[in-house]
């Protein structure tokens, strides 16, 4: 197995309800290889979006270690949490795609304005981000505004802007949620097919057992915290 | 839950925005109907100055001593009809009331006009009954004003009728200012509705956010049945039961600001216009009613009139938007009354409030599409989106600013003229007042006897009386006179307006006269222009050489030599301005009540005068400057509002940045920039507004208002100030959202709401 790009040990999160506390899981370890791709499964509620905010450090677990491409993010220590959110920071800016279900985009931008600039802000060539819409079918929409374009076409500007940053690591929280059947079947093909083609590292949080199967890893977050092969 | 209920239910999620309309609604009262109130009082009190005293004559002692209740007795046994008149402060209050006998006005008759007994109520304002007004008097605090008496003449009681020691004097408080008073107010009341204007557009834009927050709330209510007429009514209750609990305590707030600046303003008025502020009755219900219809058609316009709001967004706006600024600016250019001034003032506002949003639309639009690098371009569409969703409190703020902007630079320019023409005014270091019925003619010869004054010193002597000016055959219009004699150097160093060659020299030789500028507005005059002076009875027909300036009441002025006085010319009064040089001021008293065999006369420094008269022009402003500073608080409050509301909505985008690698702290640089662009672009926009203002009111209103104009200054360094405190405004706006950042993002409602009032 390769240098893992993502490795999670012993990670434990919990929410205030009232005066009580929750757990959202603890203990959860897991490793994602480049190239591999892991499905997040569960019910809703189960913590499969606050897992993927805690592999991109918008959110703070409250034990557990985390590495990310070399980076090492220790939870069981205090303090420091300035200097994390810094690295954090260059980590999600450069090398950590993050795709949500929906309002990828920034409103007021053109689809190709939007791709231009989160290619800018990952440092990479701005040439490249026509061509990204047009891989993914939409190149002839590029000045179009997000509010003019289907749910599928956002997606895909979507997909467009996080292949245009040259990641190591996607998190895609529900990617296809919002879409309808055949329009999510057409996004998620393209995003596993460029995904192969990149190599790059994809976690996908889901409740769609199909969507699931196409990723070599499973977790279910409803049933266990260990990480396993796919059936 | 009740329909009733469910519809609030919106404010318990948004407790900010009702508190913002709440506190808008009783800001807006509060400015608006203390000022109505001191204006409404200050009418009152033109008004029964005009209809009771015009014209009036009194009986006052020859040797100038307080009038008592015996010198009313002796009147009274030698036939005279006179009634009294007690002046008495309102203690702890605004304004006079005026202790009047109604027995003693019966011998008025029919002819006494106002003074007949049915036409006089004593109910306080102004009249009370003078037992009650002399019972007030005497329960008056040292620290008050004192109570003045005055013995009114009847129409018939002549010079000859009146017994020895007295004689009868004008009782009138000063010659005709025309209709200078009412456009004195007339400015107030247009800046009052101004106020009104700019916070019922910042109500609108509240209430107006809160309705499209609402909205998924009210469709969803109509698809449990409700019609959509039944949320329509229980919004207007809504407003109504909201107006009416801010509204009352605003007219409260209105009454005790009134209280608080009706001294310094009765004191304006008396110095500006002759005419004392009376007592007035608060009133309540029509301000109450007034303030609820503004209230609900601020918020309810677009049920009220279906269509209005897209007239805001037609195509044509930019050329509605031209039309009014030229049309205004036209009309402010070539109106002829104050009333058409104003309207034009409205009309370019209207304009600019039109253009503004749109205009930093296209200028952000524009600096998008040039730049090359993509977050400034993201950051120039968000400003082009925040200019058109926050248009109305952006366009109050620039309202607020421009007059402030204007306020600040007519104050400065007033200040600044106003302390300059005063210097030359007050050149002389000493004021002496010639007592009632002694000479000034013996005291000007002992004067002159002094070698100390003549080699060190120098003085002049004012006599001040009535006269009247025709032109070209016109009807006399009544002036004020005042005669020098002898014509000083204290006198030849003031800035004229307008002159020949060397006019003192011609007003020396009695070949010329000076008008005040008021008088040269009013009567049209120019240098040279010749006219007709009226002097007791004898006519004098002069030049005019030369118009000086005059920042005082609006009364019309001459300023003649004083060798030209008629022999049986009356002065009204008599005073000496002297810098007596080596001669000590101890002997040139000691010399004065020698000469007029008076003791413990009064002799007044210059310096004291001017520290009085500067604070009565500096309460003329304080009213103005209290409501401009209290709106722009307002406006900034509002913009901090909606600014927090409006971001507030778009935290997600923000996140979303974060999410992309940006730093906390780079992310809440975006967000200054943006709300630091918006309110600076604001200021900026406001400039021109303002310094546009500034020339109107300067050039057109005040000379409309008061009689007289101020040279054109603009101040940059306040600029300066108006500008940073803009950004301080959007610096405000940037820390709260930062806070909002910090606190976590919801997703916008729905991704497939991305509308295109999104962009």
């Amino acid at each position: 197995m390769n240098q893992p790009v993502l490795e999670a040990r012993d990670l434990s999160k919990t929410f205030a309800s009232g005066a009580e506390r929750i757990a959202v899981f603890s203990g959860l370890s897991v490793s994602l290889a480049a190239g591999q791709s892991l499905a997040l499964m569960g019910r809703s509620g189960s913590g499969k979006s606050t897992l993927l905010n805690l592999f991109c450090g918008l959110e703070r677990p409250d034990n557990g270690v985390i590495t990310l491409l070399g980076e090492r993010f220790d939870y069981r220590e205090a303090g420091a949490a300035g200097q994390q959110e810094k690295r954090w920071a260059r980590l999600r800016r450069r090398q950590i795609g993050v795709m949500f279900q929906e309002a990828n985009l920034m409103p007021a931008l053109s689809l190709l304005d939007n791709v231009r600039l989160r290619a800018r802000l990952a440092e990479q060539p701005l040439e490249q981000c026509q061509t990204w819409l047009e891989r993914l079918g939409i190149g002839e929409l590029a000045e179009r505004y997000p509010d003019q374009v289907s749910g599928g076409q956002r997606q895909r500007a979507a997909l467009a802007m996080v292949f245009a940053m040259n990641p190591d690591l996607i998190l895609a929280d529900e990617p296809t949620g919002s879409l309808d059947r055949r329009t999510a079947e057409e996004v998620t093909a393209e995003l596993f097919r460029l995904q192969a083609e990149t190599g790059v590292a994809l976690v996908l949080a889901t409740h769609d057992p199909e969507l699931a199967e196409q990723c070599q890893v499973t977790l279910d977050l409803a049933h266990g915290n260990q990480a396993g092969p796919a059936p | 839950m009740t329909l009733f209920a469910a519809v609030f239910s919106h404010y318990r999620r948004h407790p900010l925005q009702l508190a913002a309309l709440a506190l808008m609604i009783l800001v807006a009262t509060t400015l608006w109907s203390g000022v109505r109130q001191l204006t409404e009082q200050a009418r009152t009190s033109l008004s029964q100055s005009e209809q009771v005293i015009a014209g009036r004559e009194q009986v006052v002692r020859v040797d100038g001593a307080a009038l008592t209740v015996s010198d009313f007795v002796t009147l009274r046994r030698a036939g005279l009809c006179v009634m009294p008149w007690l002046e008495v402060p309102r203690q702890g209050d605004v304004g006079l009331v005026i202790g009047v006998d109604p027995l003693a006005a019966a011998c008025f008759g029919g002819a006494g006009g106002a003074f007949g007994n049915s036409q006089i109520r004593l109910e306080g304002e102004p009249f009370v009954d003078i037992s009650e007004a002399a019972r007030m008097a005497r329960e008056l605090p040292a620290a008050e004003p004192p109570p003045s008496l005055a013995l009114i003449a009847a129409g018939e009681v002549t010079a000859d009728a009146v017994p020895a020691g007295y004689r009868l004097a004008d009782f009138s408080r000063g010659p005709d200012t025309g209709e200078l008073g009412e456009s004195f107010l007339l400015n107030l009341d247009a800046l009052g509705i101004l106020v009104l204007l700019i916070t019922a557009l910042l109500l609108r834009s509240v209430y107006r956010l809160g309705i499209v927050q609402r909205r998924d709330s009210f469709a969803l209510l109509h698809r449990f049945g409700v019609p959509p007429a039944q949320i329509d009514r229980w919004l207007v209750v809504e407003l109504l039961v909201l107006s009416a609990l801010c509204i009352l305590p605003g007219l409260w707030l209105g009454s005790w600001l009134a209280g608080l600046l009706g001294q310094g303003f009765g004191r304006s008025l008396e110095g500006l216009f002759d005419a004392p502020l009376y007592a007035a009755p608060g009133q309540w219900l029509a301000p109450a009613f007034t303030m609820m219809a503004v209230v609900l058609v601020a918020c309810l316009a677009d049920f009220l009139v279906p269509g209005a709001h897209r007239l805001a967004g037609s195509r044509g706006k930019g050329k509605l938007a031209g039309g009014f600024l030229v049309t205004g600016l036209v009309l402010a250019l070539l109106s002829p009354s104050l009333v058409w001034v104003f309207v034009a003032v409205a009309i370019v506002f209207a304009g600019a409030g039109l253009l503004t949003p749109a205009l930093i639309n296209r200028l952000a639009d524009r600096a998008a599409d040039a730049s090359a690098d993509p977050l400034s371009r993201w950051r120039y569409r968000e400003l082009a989106v925040m200019a058109r969703q926050l248009a109305l409190p952006v366009v109050a703020l620039q309202f607020t600013l421009a007059m402030v902007l204007a306020i600040q630079a007519l104050v400065t320019t007033f200040e600044d003229t106003f302390d300059r023409w005063l210097g030359q005014r007050l050149e002389a270091e000493l004021y002496v007042a010639v007592p009632e019925g002694r000479s000034g003619e013996a005291a000007a010869r002992w004067l002159t006897s002094q070698p100390e004054l003549q080699t060190s010193g120098v003085w002049h002597r004012v006599i001040r009386g009535r006269g009247s000016v025709s032109v070209s055959g016109s009807a006399p219009t009544p002036v004020d006179l005042f005669a020098l004699s002898p014509v000083s150097s204290l006198v030849t160093s003031w800035d004229l307006l307008d002159a020949e060659d060397d006019p003192w020299a011609t007003l020396t030789r009695g070949e010329g006269v000076l008008v005040n500028e008021q008088l040269a507005r009013r009567l049209e005059l120019g240098v040279g222009d010749r006219i007709a002076l009226e002097v007791a009875g004898q006519q004098l027909n002069l030049p005019i050489s030369g118009v000086y300036a005059d920042y005082g009441r609006p009364a019309g002025e001459i300023l003649i030599s004083g060798a030209l006085l008629p022999e049986q010319f009356r002065p009204d009064f008599e005073s000496f301005s002297i810098t007596p040089g080596t001669l000590t001021r101890a002997e040139l008293i000691r010399g004065l009540e020698a000469v007029w065999q008076v003791s413990g006369m009064t002799v007044r420094d210059n310096e004291e005068i001017r520290a009085l008269a500067t604070g009565v022009f500096d309460q003329t402003f304080l009213l103005t400057r209290a409501m401009t500073v209290l709106t722009l608080t307002l406006a900034a409050l509002a913009l901090l509002v909606m600014g927090w509301v409006f971001f507030t909505g778009r935290n997600w985008y923000f996140r979303l940045l974060a999410t992309w690698g940006l730093s906390r702290r780079e992310v809440a640089a975006q967000l200054t920039r943006l709300s630091v662009g918006l309110t600076g672009s604001v200021a900026l926009l406001a400039l021109p507004l303002g310094i546009w203002l500034t020339w109107v009111l300067v050039h057109r209103i005040n000379p409309l208002a008061f009689g007289w104009s101020l040279p054109m200054a603009v101040y940059p360094g306040f600029w300066v100030e108006l500008i940073g405190l803009s950004l301080l405004i959007g610096l405000g706006i940037a820390l709260l959202m930062g806070r909002q950042l910090r606190a976590g993002a919801a997703l916008p409602v729905s991704a497939s709401s991305l509308t295109g009032g999104e962009r």
